[in-house]
């Protein structure tokens, strides 16, 4: 007979509220009087990503102290005794200050039939009134900030609790312009941004873990959804892992392929993100143009690879198909104009006074600040670091081509999107330089059916449009990885938001967000 | 539970108010009759004796009236022009190339659920929308839209104007603060520090205008910029144009100064919890508020309703004789039957099979009206000289309404303490040296 969990039973405190996210909450209640089976679909608390100071989880932000009751109410039919004691005095753990009592008055209970009750004894117009009311008497706690839990920190403790004139704001995750299904709970003073904290977690799938249950095969469609604007980089760096793991040599032309449709996706999300950095400005247009970029691109690689977005195209020791003539006179039709293109969408922000004058200057990132958080990608080479995976640890065939890296020290939302500019001039260079220096030849290497790597440990980083995207994957003989990690940019680079956020203004929270260019569905995993 | 009492449960409380108010305005409306007919000689003389009062009552209802096709007008001129510009086709289902669609939007708030949240100020919520949309359409009373067409000459005009438009910001005041959401909150006290910070330039760039015209009444304003193009006061006032054009924006909460309605910062603005036709109030009264700071500039610097030019021929059309009405009715009615089958034969031999005979008949009724319509407008223009002032305030208002669309296809949203520096530290000095200019040249010049 599962009762509330407590701290003696968990040991800390913490587990309680993290089993009851709102999915496995909906569990429990499918599964009406067997808590057992709810218990078992409980997720553990999150193994990976090592969680990052001040960011929390969704399935954190979700619980909350009536949810702690949830796991009991299940066993309502049985014990007529515990749903009273489930809505009415739930395990209250020691907390205190305004926040906690502020949310001690919302006890709405989970019981049918306490919810009834409830019902029937609500004023209502008349008595066949099919509307239901909300509890009015709650009022007063309606505009108060609601902790998502009993704060368990001292920084959340401090996060939770109001200075003067302050007061909270939750952006998202049904905000129009997070990018995905990130949420920041910010504490203005006016309009201004005192602290932040950023919750992710919403579009968690598991996917390392997925990988770790699948064929080295199957793991290349398995982490195509990540970064969804941009999959060909996650396929590259699990396969270039695994083509690592057991010593494949990939074919010339494949390497040649690889890197003239990684660098067309490449100038496809960076034609994206110019757009959104304008959408998040109040910019309509850019949007739209961007989006003509990046639809010729990916119209382009599916007829080569037959889909637009996850194109589960890569393969351990080459690529799944030769580049065809529609895709190389779609290619030669869209280089022939790509340069003055680009080069017009980037003049409509780069020559706007509002723009520059929005992205100028906010959202600074000082150079030991980007190494030291992790920041990888376009927005560390804004900080004046000039690290490009392609150059520092080279891989494929960049060491044959010529290109530049671009840096610029200003290390502002600018700075970011004008570096994402030159990038794109330098990756139609590569592909130029692909095109006429593409060799002919096989695109897979000879391997055998199954895959039995060896048991041993690889590390594969590729250059993705948001930074290193890399893998590391331990394997133990058999046809499955034995441990699979993703190492995401996105993650990395969102982590700075509560360093860049405080002291600028609402407007530039977005604009800020945005010029990170972080993929929700990559830092969720 | 009768089926009265219980119906009555289940309505809104503005349905309720409107089951009150349409019998009521029936009653109303047959003592109305039933008095003109009983006591018609004194009624009558009554309304003689006091004209003001009836063309205020009657301005009033036009002007009332107009706000709604011209807001269709301009949002569809606004789907489709900024589509346009953003590489896309824009409405193109409803109606000839979407036209409709504006019209289809109407309906749809009508329809829908009337809506108040929980934990909303109900009585300010209700109201906010109302005073919105009033405030825009009280400015429309005393803008000239030819001569003699207009709903009052006041000789304040232009203060009541503003005095008016100021009014905007109460209700979208009201709007942020009843609505119970903090991006409303914030929304309405954006709009509050922003239209109260524009108000000043905005009203001391008319006042050069007011200074060279002598007079505050928009008529007089008008009159005194008639004559040549270049007796227009924006060759006059060319700093206050510029002035004067961005403070509208602001005040009309456009791009790039809409800030009250940030989608990417504060959801919706003030108008997050809105939806229906408390929503369609507001959405009504951006538009209107487009066209009414587009007549403003047209009316303070571009001229008002006079021509750009002088025309080569009289405005007469006396070599028509009108005395025998009987025969010109017959006369419309024979051009509109040989009309419609002219149009029909053209559709029929341009169109070719794609349509039906009673569709080709429906096609060339439609056409040989258009046709007729424009007929009888390019008479109207020729004779009445007030036909031809509306068509010219027109084309002008329209041009700038489509700058202001414009704009917003073209600019991102400026930063709200960019927005009030702006304000501050150049539309300020700005304004004030040309009005302190502006009346130098005057008192030097009149010496």
């Amino acid at each position: 007979m599962p009762t509330q969990p407590t701290d003696d039973e968990h040991g800390q405190p913490t587990e309680p509220v993290s089993r009851s996210a709102a999915g496995v909450r909906a569990g429990a209640h499918a599964r009406g009087g067997q808590p057992e089976a709810a218990a078992e679909v409980a997720p553990s608390p999150s193994p990976s990503p090592p969680a990052p100071a001040g960011m929390r989880t969704g399935a954190h932000a979700r619980g909350s102290q009536r949810d702690i009751a949830a796991p009991a109410e299940p066993a309502a039919p049985a014990a007529p005794a515990a749903p009273a004691a489930a809505t009415t005095a739930p395990p209250a753990p020691a907390s205190s200050g305004p926040a906690a009592s502020s949310f001690g008055s919302v006890q709405h209970g989970h019981d049918p039939e306490a919810v009834r009750a409830r019902l029937a004894a609500m004023p209502r117009p008349s008595a066949d009134d099919p509307r239901v009311l909300l509890d009015r008497t709650s009022d007063a706690d309606l505009f108060e900030p609601i902790p998502p839990y009993p704060t368990r920190t001292e920084r959340e403790a401090e996060f939770y609790s109001l200075g003067d004139g302050e007061m909270f704001l939750n952006v998202g995750p049904q905000h129009p312009a997070t990018h995905g299904v990130l949420r920041l709970v910010l504490k203005l003073s006016g309009e201004q941004v005192v602290d932040v904290d950023p919750v992710i977690g919403y579009l968690h799938r598991g996917v390392e873990k997925i990988c770790e249950n699948s064929d080295y095969y199957h793991v290349i469609d398995q982490v195509d959804p990540l970064e969804y604007i941009s999959s060909l980089f996650q396929e590259w760096a699990a396969v270039l892992t695994f083509e690592k793991l057991m010593d494949v040599q990939v074919p010339r032309r494949a390497e040649y392929i690889r890197v003239l449709t990684s660098e067309l996706l490449r100038i496809a999300s960076h034609s994206l993100y110019m757009g959104f950095l304008a959408l998040d400005l109040g910019g309509i247009t850019p949007i739209l143009y961007g989006f003509i970029e990046r639809d010729e691109i990916v119209e382009m690689l599916a007829s080569v690879t037959g889909a637009r977005m996850l194109f589960n195209y890569f393969r351990i020791g080459g690529v799944n198909g030769d580049l065809n003539h529609e895709f190389m006179s779609r290619l030669g039709d869209w280089m022939s104009r790509a340069a003055k293109e680009t080069e017009a969408n980037a003049t409509l922000l780069n020559e706007n006074e509002i723009f520059v004058r929005r992205a100028r200057g906010v959202g600074v990132l000082d150079r030991e600040t980007a190494l030291r958080m992790g920041v990888t990608g376009g927005n560390l080479r804004a900080s004046g670091v000039a690290f490009d995976v392609r150059r520092a640890h080279p891989y494929s065939v960049y060491p044959e081509l010529q290109f530049n890296v671009p840096t610029r020290d200003e290390g502002d939302s600018l700075a970011r999107y004008l570096i994402r500019v030159d990038e794109v001039r330098e990756s139609i260079r590569i592909i130029d330089q692909c095109l006429h220096n593409m060799p002919d030849g096989p695109i897979m290497a000879k391997l055998p059916r199954l895959l039995r790597p060896r048991p041993g440990r690889a590390w594969g980083a590729v250059e993705g449009p948001r930074g290193m995207m890399g893998v590391y994957a331990i394997s133990d003989g058999s046809d499955q990885p034995f441990r699979f990690r993703i190492h995401d940019p996105s993650l990395l680079n969102l982590e700075t938001v509560p360093l860049l956020l405080p002291g600028n203004l609402l407007a530039d929270t977005m604009a800020i967000v945005s010029s990170l260019d972080p993929v929700m569905g990559g830092v969720d995993k | 539970m009768s089926f009265a009492t219980r119906t009555w449960t289940r309505m809104s409380i503005p349905a309720r108010l409107l089951a009150i108010f349409i019998p009521l305005a029936v009653v109303l409306a047959i003592a109305t009759v039933l008095v003109i007919v009983v006591l018609g000689g004194p009624f009558v003389d009554f309304l003689a004796a006091n004209l003001p009062l009836v063309r205020f009552f009657v301005t009033a209802t036009a002007v009332l009236l107009m706000t709604v096709p011209t807001a269709f007008v301009i949002i569809y001129l606004e789907l489709k022009v900024i589509a346009r510009m953003n590489l896309r086709i824009g409405p193109n289902r409803v109606g000839p190339w979407g036209a409709a669609m504006s019209v289809i939007h109407g309906l749809k708030v009508l329809s829908k659920e009337d809506f108040a949240p929980t934990g909303v100020d109900l009585p300010v919520f209700t109201l906010a929308p109302v005073v919105t949309y009033l405030a825009s359409v009280m400015t429309l009373l005393v803008i000239p839209f030819a001569p003699g067409l207009f709903g009052q000459d006041l000789n304040i005009g232009v203060l009541y104007f503003f005095a008016m438009g100021g009014l905007t910001v109460v209700g979208l005041l009201m709007a942020g603060w009843s609505s119970f959401n903090k991006y409303s909150l914030l929304g309405g006290l954006r709009s509050a520090a922003q239209i109260v910070s524009y108000e000043i330039p905005l009203t001391l760039s008319a006042v050069g205008v007011v200074v060279l015209a002598g007079t505050m009444s928009m008529n007089h304003i008008v009159l005194a910029q008639s004559g040549s193009v270049f007796d227009w006061f924006v060759f006059k006032q060319p700093l206050a144009v510029i002035i004067f054009f961005i403070a509208a924006t602001a005040e009309a909460n456009r791009a790039p100064f809409d800030l009250t309605e940030a989608d990417s910062e504060i959801v919706a603005g003030f108008g997050t919890e809105y939806s229906g036709m408390r929503f369609g109030f507001f959405y009504f009264a951006e538009y209107v508020n487009v066209f009414i700071v587009s007549a403003l500039i047209t009316t303070l610097f571009f001229g008002g309703w006079t021509a750009p030019f002088n025309w080569p021929w009289a405005y007469n059309l006396n070599w028509l004789d009108f005395s025998n009405g009987t025969l010109w009715v017959g006369i419309a009615f024979v051009a509109l039957v040989v009309g419609t089958d002219v149009m029909a034969v053209l559709v029929r031999l341009l169109g070719g099979s794609t349509w039906s005979l009673p569709g080709t008949m429906i096609l060339g009724f439609a056409f040989a009206t258009v046709v007729a319509v424009g007929v009888v407008g390019l008479a109207g223009f020729i004779a009445f000289d007030w036909v031809q002032g509306l068509f010219w305030f027109m084309a002008k208002t329209y041009a700038f309404v489509f700058v202001f669309v414009w704009l917003r296809a073209t600019l991102p949203r400026v930063r709200v303490d960019q927005l009030m520096g702006f304000a501050w530290k150049w539309l300020l000095p700005a304004s004030l040296l040309n009005l302190f200019v502006t009346a130098t040249a005057v008192v030097l010049l009149s010496r």
